[in-house]
């Protein structure tokens, strides 16, 4: 009986420990917001909730594509800046044709282009890597700079504001009383995570980035699936640059300035390697909540600004640290 | 001046094994090898892959110990347990692979790690000066004119060699191992190696040269050692020996197994044309026909061109000249997808670099190569991929517990049987095995052979490589000899002995 016992209790640890293991992030997220709900005035409110949200869904949409790009084995560091070319994109049609055609064709007009100035950006970029042998790295450095500078030449340099009547619910209005870009952020997880783990699509995400000469051994067309993951998250980044126009109400070209670090930290704290090969679409959920809770909190809490960095540094930090711990014990 | 002069005197190595023994867990690498190298001349040392050749290299240059026996280098016993003690008893080891900066000039590649200094102005500075004038001086000596002031990578593969060589010699050791020194060579290179071997006898160092290429054997050695299985099977003198006496001693009387009966080929319709198919530097001219459930082998030495022939049939390299045919529709250059679209598959010989994705459970590794036609509208789920994956399990027997777990788990006979069931999930005509059986056990090896002839009996053409001749033997039909990138012989399995088949790997057709 003793021994039973004994057993049961070692299997009582072991789960204790193995959830631990498999969750981490999951689990340092739950504490974290109960330390929040306690500590942070005013953070368990709806509309501090919603607030949240709605910031997390600009970065999470954004996210999940950079999840496949990472894992394929490239990186994007031009999501940023291309979040304020579209914005300037949609402002800018909005502003020349609504006289023309009027103030929602202008702006759809002006969303179609920018979606497929955002994919062919991004499939190029793939390309690129392909026929000229230029890291992404190099590539989407180039395009972080000369994005936001192509986006202000679009404005002239001041915010382009006309916008139609009731553009602005995009990005700011609320549908059942939920932020609607909360709406666009839980389509593109369930199409992300669906499209890396029911397709053969993502299937060969996974495959290219665990070992590219395998894959490409394997008759997958290694720099296709490169190149689509790259477009589709410059098309994310479209989507996403559009609704923070509609919520901040102009296309400006200082949009967004940082966000591309906010994207890949959310992707690493949700576990995803950078080396390629591993990452999921529901660790980059974690991660994007993560760190929408911890600003916010921070900022309820009357942190300083500049405190605000340090921390989000350690975390980026610490959370690569935990996984390659984590690795190592599994 | 922290190197040392050359001496003047004749160096003295004389190289001593008592019962040297050698065991990595349960297998016995090197068994109760005694045999003394006298000292001043040049020692063959041969025998085929996994001999021993490598083991006792590795006890010489000091990188693992003897599990028994002794070593004794000029009559006195030595106990290594670092290469640096090897280097202190005057064995210096010149290995395959270079091991030169590209980017550093030749002088500061022969001093790397102990470049000369001077003092200037109170400061410790390198003595460049110093240090190419003594480059030269080793350089010259050995009858060398190579600037020490160019890169090495300014150098030809040749000299980059020799300038290995030139930086061992530098440490002026009594003893110098040479593995596989001529393997990148061109002719004429080898010709200058070998004079540099040559005075280096003169000098009287004891020179260790392991090679595969038997035509060097006689040009430059002046005894060859063999040793099979791990034990030493004989010495002889170069003068009074044949290269079919040599081999003879590699291999033993080595028994043919029993392959099952093959059933006659219809040598009809060509399955597979490859037509004056060249990659220049790695294969050139190279034309053969495969036919419909026929094994074809393909035999020759590392760097013959076997991989590079498969490999650029296959589109994973591009090729310079030639045609390619499959099922009588033209696939000159085409990629590796569309080959494998075409009925295509290839098992490269690395499989643990590029024939899995070592992250991944089995399962999705069995299915890498056809997602297309498991999916169903590009959509995928594991209950779609179940049966593709039961099926070569049982089929091919592999052992893996639970098949969701990273394939890095398997040993590697059956991450070798992962491999080629991934390959038959795409329902291929044909099959190219490159090196299947390479680091894999003899029942793993049986198993892979018998699923080989299985399906060739169904009707599946394949090309066999390995560098184990037996094998070729025993497994194929046919059997293409490739020399030097070029195809030089053709012969029939059944009427011909491992001693032809390994002179015509290393003399090509000229013997």
């Amino acid at each position: 009986m003793t021994l039973v016992s004994q057993t049961a209790e070692g299997g009582g640890q072991n789960l204790s420990l193995r959830l631990l293991k498999t969750y981490p992030m999951e689990i340092i997220l739950a504490g974290l917001v109960l330390f929040l709900i306690l500590m942070a005035p005013g953070f368990a409110s709806t509309a501090n909730i919603l607030n949240v949200l709605r910031t997390v869904a600009m970065l999470g949409i954004i996210a999940f594509g950079m999840t496949a790009v990472i894992v394929s084995g490239e990186i994007d560091l031009s999501v940023g800046a291309g979040v304020a070319l579209s914005g300037c994109i949609v402002a800018w049609f909005a502003d020349a044709y609504t006289d023309t055609i009027g103030g929602w064709s202008a702006v759809i007009l002006g969303f179609a282009v920018a979606l497929t100035v955002g994919f062919s950006l991004g499939y190029l970029t793939g390309r690129f890597r392909q026929w000229f042998n230029v890291p992404t790295f190099i590539t989407t450095l180039a395009l972080f700079a000369a994005l936001r500078g192509v986006a202000n030449l679009i404005t002239g340099g001041f915010p382009l504001s006309t916008f139609p009547a009731g553009f602005d619910f995009l990005g700011g209005g609320y549908l059942f009383g939920i932020p609607f870009p909360v709406y666009i952020f839980a389509l593109t997880f369930a199409a992300m995570h669906f499209l890396m783990k029911y397709t053969s699509f993502g299937r060969e995400v996974y495959a290219v980035g665990g070992n590219m000469e395998a894959a490409r051994l394997s008759g997958i067309d290694i720099w296709k699936v490169k190149a689509l993951t790259l477009g589709l998250t410059g098309a994310l980044t479209a989507i996403s640059g559009t609704l923070i126009a509609s919520q901040i109400g102009a296309g400006t070209g200082t949009t967004a300035t940082g966000m591309e670090l906010d994207v890949i930290a959310a992707v690493i704290i949700g576990g995803t390697s950078l080396f390629g090969g591993k990452g999921r679409i529901w660790g980059t959920l974690i991660g994007v909540l993560f760190l929408g809770c911890i600003s916010n909190g921070m900022t309820l809490m009357n942190v300083s600004e500049y405190w605000q960095y340090v921390v989000r540094g350690g975390i980026i930090l610490g959370a690569v640290l935990l996984n390659q711990v984590l690795e190592r014990v599994r | 001046m922290t190197y040392s002069q050359p001496r003047t005197e004749a160096a003295q190595g004389r190289l001593a094994f008592r019962s040297v023994t050698k065991r990595y867990g349960p297998t016995v690498a090197l068994s109760e090898f005694t045999h003394e190298f006298a000292p001043g001349r040049v020692h063959a040392l041969m025998g085929k892959n996994g001999s021993g050749k490598s083991t006792l290299i590795k006890l010489l240059a000091g990188v693992t110990e003897p599990t028994s026996g002794t070593i004794s280098v000029n009559g006195k016993d030595q106990a290594f347990t670092s290469p640096h003690d090897a280097f202190d008893a005057g064995i210096v080891t010149v290995h395959q692979e270079l091991s030169l900066v590209p980017e550093l000039s030749v002088g500061e590649n022969i001093f790397l790690g102990r470049l000369p200094h001077v003092r200037r102005a109170g400061f410790r500075v390198v003595d460049w000066k110093g240090l190419h004038r003594r480059a030269t001086e080793l350089l010259s000596d050995m009858g060398l004119s190579i600037d020490s002031r160019q890169p090495v990578s300014a150098l030809s593969v040749g000299q980059q060699q020799v300038v290995e060589i030139v930086k061992a010699m530098s440490f002026n050791p009594s003893i110098l191992l040479l593995d596989e020194p001529t393997s990148a060579l061109a002719s004429k290179e080898v010709k200058q190696l070998f004079a540099l071997i040559e005075r280096l006898r003169a000098r009287g160092v004891t020179m260790i040269y392991i090679t595969h290429r038997m035509s060097e054997l006689f040009e430059i050695a002046d005894t060859c050692t063999v040793i099979r299985d791990g034990h030493y099977i004989g010495a002889v003198e170069m003068r009074a020996t044949s290269p079919s006496e040599i081999v003879g001693m590699m291999f033993g009387d080595a028994a043919r197994t029993t392959r099952p009966p093959r059933q006659a080929i219809d040598r009809g319709k060509p399955l597979l044309e490859v037509r004056g198919l060249t990659r220049a530097g790695h294969f050139n001219d190279v034309s053969f026909d495969l036919y419909r459930g026929e094994i074809l082998g393909i035999a020759g030495l590392l760097g013959s061109g076997r991989t590079e022939l498969m490999r650029a049939i296959f589109g994973a390299d591009r090729i310079d000249a030639g045609t390619v045919r499959l099922q009588g529709r033209s696939m000159t250059g085409a990629t590796p997808s569309q080959m494998r679209a075409a009925g295509l598959g290839y098992t490269p010989e690395n499989r643990k670099e590029v024939g899995l994705v070592q992250a991944l459970p089995t399962a999705d590794n069995l299915c890498m190569a056809s997602l297309g036609p498991i999916a169903r509208g590009g959509i995928i789920s594991r209950r779609r991929e179940q049966p593709f994956i039961d099926r070569q399990i049982a089929d091919l027997h592999i052992k893996c517990g639970d098949p969701e777990l990273p394939v890095s788990s398997l040993s590697g006979g059956n991450q070798q049987k992962v491999v080629i069931g991934k390959w038959l999930n795409t329902a291929p005509s044909v099959m190219f095995f490159d090196e299947p059986s390479r680091g894999v056990d003899v029942q793993a090896k049986r198993q892979i052979f018998d699923i080989i002839w299985q399906k060739a009996s169904d009707g599946l053409s394949s090309i066999f490589v390995s560098t184990e001749l037996e094998e070729v033997l025993e497994v194929a039909d046919r059997i293409l000899v490739m020399h030097h990138g070029n195809v030089v012989a053709e012969v029939d399995p059944t009427r011909t002995d491992l001693t032809q088949l390994y002179g015509l790997c290393m003399e090509g057709a000229s013997q």
